[in-house]
Order: C-alpha cells, then structure tokens, then sequence
C-alpha cells in the first residue's frame, strides 16, 4: 500500500477534492526508525502524530523498579504517537519504541490542528477516533481485571496480527501483566 | 538496594527531566543565577559549570568505549551494578530534596568562574551545559543496543574505581540529580 492510500484507509471517511488531497498528504512527513530506536523518549514532548506504513511499535513506562510496564501497540496501518503529550504539548511520561525496523507518517501539531480549522469533517473522525481509543481501553481493563493468565493470553493471541507475534515476548509479556516466564510457558503448552 | 536495576531508558527519562528543569532555571533573572547564599558557596551558574566539567572528565572513556563494544542483536541492556558500585551511587543519589552528605569538591572538579560573572559567561555556562548533557544522552543512546557487560572504563573520583558503562551514567546522573538539590537551595535562598 503506497502512502497516499494508507493516510486514505485511515482517514478514510473524509472525502477531499484533488486540491485538497494533495495539500492534505503534502502535511506528512516519512520517517524511519531502526529496531530499538526510541521514536519519543518520556521527559521530551511528542512533536507528530503519526501513522504506521509497517513496523511494530511499544508504548511504555517505568515503573518505580525501572522495569518497562508496556500500555500498547502500533503497526502498519494504525497511528501511532504519544497522545496525551502530543495534544497538550507537555513532556511525554512514556516512551515510544520501534520493535521492528519502522517507517512512519508524521504530522505536525500545527498541521493537525489546521486540519480541522480548514476541514470541520475532521471534528467527526477525531470524535470515532477517540472513540475507539477509550473503548479499547476499558475493553483492555476489563480483560486485565476479569481474566486470567492464560485466558488474557488467548483472547490476545487470538485477535493480534501476526506482525505482534513476532515481538520479543518480554514486551508482550510486560502487556498482559505476567511474567516472561508465565508467557513463555503459556505460548509452549496453549493452543488457540 | 540490592534490587537496583539500571535501563537505559530510566537513565534518559531522568536525564530529560533534568534537562527540563535546567531550561527553566535558565529563565530566572541574572541576578538569581549569580547569587551565592554565602561566601563560599557556588551559585548556579558554578554548578552547572562544574557539571560540565564533571561529564568532560568522562567522555572520551565514554567515546572509546562505546567504539570497542559489539552491536546487540537482542533487546536494550538492563544491568545490576556491583554492591559497591550500589554503595558508591547511594553516596550521589539525593534522598527526596536531601544530599546524603556534603562531599569536599577535589581541585580539578572546580568550576573556576571569575568572581564577577557576566551574561555572556553566562550564555556560554548554560551552552556548554547543554552540549555536554545532550552528549551524554546520546552516548546512553548510543550503548542501548550494545553489549554493555564486560567493558570497564576508570571514574573520575580516583584509580579505585572503575565503572561499567552503565554505572558511569548512573553515577553522572545521581550527580546531576545532587547538584539539581542544591540550585533548588540557591534559588530558594534568593527568594
């Protein structure tokens, strides 16, 4: 999928004139990571919202041991960013980083606002995307609250893309709150 | 303290937050960032100068290190340091807005500023701070995927002690994260 298609898939309930278009994909910027790259370091502010081309990526904190407590994933075709820092222009309290080799598409804050100044059908994408992202997280609670190990590691297993499967296990691990070890196990001797 | 885990993601979290707090002091007048509470106390722009100078004399075992250790094909390093590394560090780290105790400055860690600081000692104090911080963070940086383990380089307190690289981060850090103490002090002080 070139670019222009995949921001297309994304934002894929706005609809441009050709002009438009063209000045909408003109706002993103391609970058590439290397695997292990810190794409946002926590402490620095997050300059872009971004969209994956391909590439997996984790978003994480440290815990009071220092120890990686990972919230989630990107991968190609999803945005991606430190959302919080991004919006309120504050310095990140989580990282982003590349697991695989990653190309990304940026978009400024400035960009992203004008968006919606000059386009007011972003005001109903940003209402879905948001949308989307606070469902995902309590549904994301309720299974960390309500399921055990193994079936938190099925229901994951069972519903990822297989790019995430790939991942060294102490990041997947680290995001179905158990030990390496447990997730090692789990993956030997669990069938979904 | 003996579950004291160092990432390189820790060390550039706090580094960063340092770095934020500098940038913010860099904003008091300069009349603030040249005030002594006492005599014989530093003000912040001596500080940040003798911060500077601390990092200068790590950075080329720093340069050289980092050039001698093999790429790491597997995830960024994490490392236990020695028990009397974990002693050495615990001497640095401030405890809440505590120094654990006043350590004597050795000669060659003073910052040396004339009495009668200017703005453009202080354009350069503050220029030469940055400089070697965002060096040092690229160096934490650039050591994530290497293979950290087996490569000592010597401190600066003396020939005694040797630190991984690791832990001559960790220890440049707690540092900084001392002298951060002691400029809230001075600020507070003027105040």
């Amino acid at each position: 999928m070139d670019t222009n298609q995949l921001l297309k898939s994304v934002f894929k309930d706005i609809s441009f004139t050709p002009e438009e278009e063209e000045e909408f994909v003109s706002l993103w910027h391609e970058f590439s990571f290397r695997q292990y790259e810190l794409i946002t370091e926590a402490g620095r502010i997050e300059k872009y919202f971004y969209v994956v081309v391909d590439g997996v990526q984790a978003i994480y904190l440290l815990n009071k041991k220092g120890e990686k407590v990972v919230l989630g994933f990107s991968y190609s075709g999803s945005p991606s960013g430190v959302f919080d820092s991004f919006i309120h222009q504050k310095p990140a309290d989580t990282f982003l980083e590349a697991l695989k080799p990653s190309r990304m598409l940026g978009i400024l804050k400035k960009d992203y606002h004008a968006l919606f100044d000059q386009h007011p059908k972003f005001y109903k994408w940003g209402h879905y995307f948001f949308q989307e992202i606070l469902f995902g997280r309590l549904f994301r609670e309720v299974e960390l609250l309500t399921l055990s190990a193994e079936e938190r590691y099925k229901a994951f297993m069972s519903r990822c893309p297989e790019e995430l499967k790939v991942i060294p296990q102490k990041y997947l691990a680290s995001y179905l709150d158990m030990k390496p070890e447990t997730f090692s196990r789990l993956r030997a001797s669990v069938h979904f | 303290m003996t579950k004291l885990l160092l990432t390189p993601e820790n060390q550039i979290q706090r580094l960063n937050h340092f770095l934020n707090y500098v940038e913010d002091v860099k904003r008091e007048s300069y009349d603030v960032l040249s005030f002594r509470p006492n005599s014989t106390s530093w003000n912040v722009l001596e500080v940040l100068e003798h911060l500077r100078i601390s990092h200068s004399l790590y950075k080329s075992n720093i340069d050289i290190a980092l050039n001698e250790l093999t790429q790491n094909s597997e995830v960024p390093w994490q490392y236990r340091p020695s028990l009397w590394t974990r002693l050495v560090l615990k001497g640095q780290r401030p405890k809440g807005n505590k120094r654990p105790f006043k350590i004597k400055t050795l000669k060659r860690f003073e910052p040396l500023l004339n009495e009668n600081v200017t703005h453009d000692t202080s354009n350069r104090v503050f220029d030469g701070f940055f400089e070697a911080h965002h060096q040092l963070k690229q160096a934490i940086i650039d050591s994530r995927t290497k293979i950290i383990a087996h490569k000592k380089i010597p401190s600066a307190i003396g020939p005694i002690v040797k630190f991984h690289l690791p832990e001559a981060f960790e220890f440049l850090i707690c540092h900084a994260e001392r002298h951060k103490v002691q400029m809230d002090e001075i600020v507070a002080s003027y105040h």
